[in-house]
């Protein structure tokens, strides 16, 4: 089990590293074209469908400023996926370098308690949890440009702006009262 | 012209698009030129009707010439019922010399001999395969045309194709067969499908097909999706080995389009947990899975390339391609030989 960690390698000038992980692999593709067309910082991205990462990537692989964990709330094993990948993740990377990105909460078929357990894996790793629509170009540019506010910040390239200082005020909270029968 | 082959022509004229009737009349080749023009394909069907039972009556054409219509129609449109594969086992020492006049002469004896009214037409068509209609009847009563069996068969292969045969028919039809090709028995092969072509090129493997090979070469440059080289899969081995691994259960290219999967589960309940289901101990536990899809082997591929079923692929799935059936009946030793409940159904 090798863990991914966040400072163990150095970062280099003006370049911010991303890695989405999905495991559907079909969001991140275009997500990964629209994150590559930045031009004030130089994004990298890669692209995995769950962790561990292989080892044999090991040296070319750059320091991962941001993991995003891309959640089809229409499918369970997706779910089941990200939570598996969650257990190959470095603790220090849960100090505001990791984000939860869910798509198709708009779907009328998704069922809430699955929404719920997002929410709540979300609030209790104090991670942020954003919403995307995957299906309209807009939907993709929309969510480019939050990972990007996110991910410029958590590379530190923001000026008296932190990662960890960050995630105190965009992670997800859970109403206390999320489990009665009553709330909706 | 009796009225039995009116309705007929009348039922099959209904049933064919105005422009397909024309090209079906075309390759029937009986009208004269005059003939031809006097249908109007613009008119209405009953118009239609009128004008080719006119042609009929002035020369006398019987029912024997309404089926020859009806089928040259079917053999272009062959996808409009269930087709069922059966296969025909134990090849006598001349099976392999029967040739089409002597199995026509003999498939018609045989048949006759069994049933009293029958009526049987048979047809070569361009592509090797011997297409026969047989409109059944029983001792008292004359052939039914309007509910005829239609059969494909390619001589000195072991595969025949059925489409709407009743259980009643299947003894005599199947004797016929054997007879008549020279086997000396015949099962059903446990592939059923709307495609006549699909089935009969999945059992004959006329499909693009994958061979397990150490090298992909061409399938990695094929799979190459990523351009930019700021972008990177992480386990892009890993999708191109289940891609790989994928085309080599279902294969590669266009896949022969199947509808349905039947997986008939007759296993002991193993969980120790539940005492209810355990302590029936002889019973055997009985479920139904049957996968569905306009391509289901698209589908199955496409779901083992993306990891959403484990690769390699189960030999539950990838038997569909390699054995050529979509119906199967799993017992306690595995893949079980199944039963007869997958009779043929009008």
């Amino acid at each position: 089990m090798s863990l991914l960690k966040p400072f163990s390698k150095l970062p280099a000038l003006n370049t911010a590293n991303i890695l989405l992980v999905e495991s559907e692999e079909q969001f991140q593709q275009s997500l990964a074209d629209a994150l590559v067309k930045e031009t004030g910082v130089t994004v990298n991205v890669r692209l995995a469908k769950s962790l561990p990462l292989p080892m044999e990537n090991e040296e070319s692989r750059p320091r991962i400023d941001l993991v995003v964990f891309i959640i089809n709330l229409a499918s369970e094993l997706s779910l089941k996926s990200a939570e598996a990948s969650l257990k190959y993740l470095d603790p220090g990377y849960f100090l505001g370098k990791v984000c939860f990105l869910a798509t198709n909460a708009r779907n009328a078929s998704v069922p809430t308690e699955r929404l719920d357990a997002v929410r709540k894996l979300a609030a209790l790793l104090h991670c942020p949890l954003l919403f995307a629509e995957d299906q309209t170009p807009d939907g993709v540019a929309n969510a480019t440009e939050r990972l990007l506010t996110i991910l410029k910040v958590a590379a530190g390239l923001v000026p008296m702006a932190t990662a960890l200082y960050l995630s105190s005020l965009t992670q997800c909270t859970v109403p206390p009262d999320i489990d009665q029968p009553s709330f909706d | 012209m009796d009225d039995l082959s009116r309705r007929l022509l009348q039922r099959l004229v209904r049933r064919i698009p105005a422009q397909a009737l024309k090209t079906t009349l075309g390759k029937w080749d009986r009208l004269t030129a005059a003939q031809r023009q006097s249908v109007d394909f613009t008119q209405p069907k009953w118009t239609i009707t009128e004008t080719l039972l006119a042609i009929f009556e002035e020369n006398e054409w019987t029912m024997k010439h309404v089926t020859e219509l009806e089928m040259i129609h079917i053999i272009d449109n062959p996808n409009q019922g269930m087709w069922y594969a059966f296969q025909l086992m134990d090849p006598e020492d001349d099976a392999k010399s029967v040739e089409l006049t002597q199995f026509k002469e003999q498939f018609k004896a045989h048949l006759s001999e069994l049933v009293r009214h029958v009526s049987v037409k048979i047809k070569k068509h361009t592509d090797e395969a011997v297409w026969i209609r047989i409109a059944w009847g029983d001792s008292f009563s004359r052939p039914n045309h309007m509910k005829p069996t239609y059969v494909v068969h390619h001589l000195q292969t072991p595969y025949v194709f059925v489409t709407s045969l009743t259980s009643k028919q299947k003894p005599l039809l199947s004797q016929a067969l054997i007879l008549s090709t020279r086997h000396q028995g015949i099962k059903d092969a446990n592939l059923s499908g709307r495609k006549l072509a699909a089935i009969r090129d999945l059992l004959m493997k006329q499909y693009q097909q994958v061979f397990p090979t150490k090298y992909p070469g061409t399938l990695t440059e094929k799979n190459q999706t990523v351009s930019n080289p700021r972008i990177e899969r992480e386990q892009a081995e890993l999708g191109e080995n289940r891609f790989q691994m994928a085309c080599e259960a279902f294969g590669d290219g266009m896949l022969p389009q199947l509808q349905s999967a039947i997986y008939k589960l007759e296993t002991k309940f193993r969980d120790h947990t539940n005492k209810t289901m355990t302590e029936r101990e002889e019973l055997p536990f009985k479920c139904v899975v049957k996968f569905s899809s306009t391509n289901l082997l698209e589908s199955l591929r496409e779901c083992a390339a993306s990891g959403i079923a484990s690769t390699p692929v189960t030999p539950l799935l990838s038997s569909i391609p390699l054995k050529g059936r979509n119906y199967f009946v799993i017992t306690d030793n595995g893949l079980g030989p199944s039963s007869q409940t997958n009779q043929p159904q009008n």
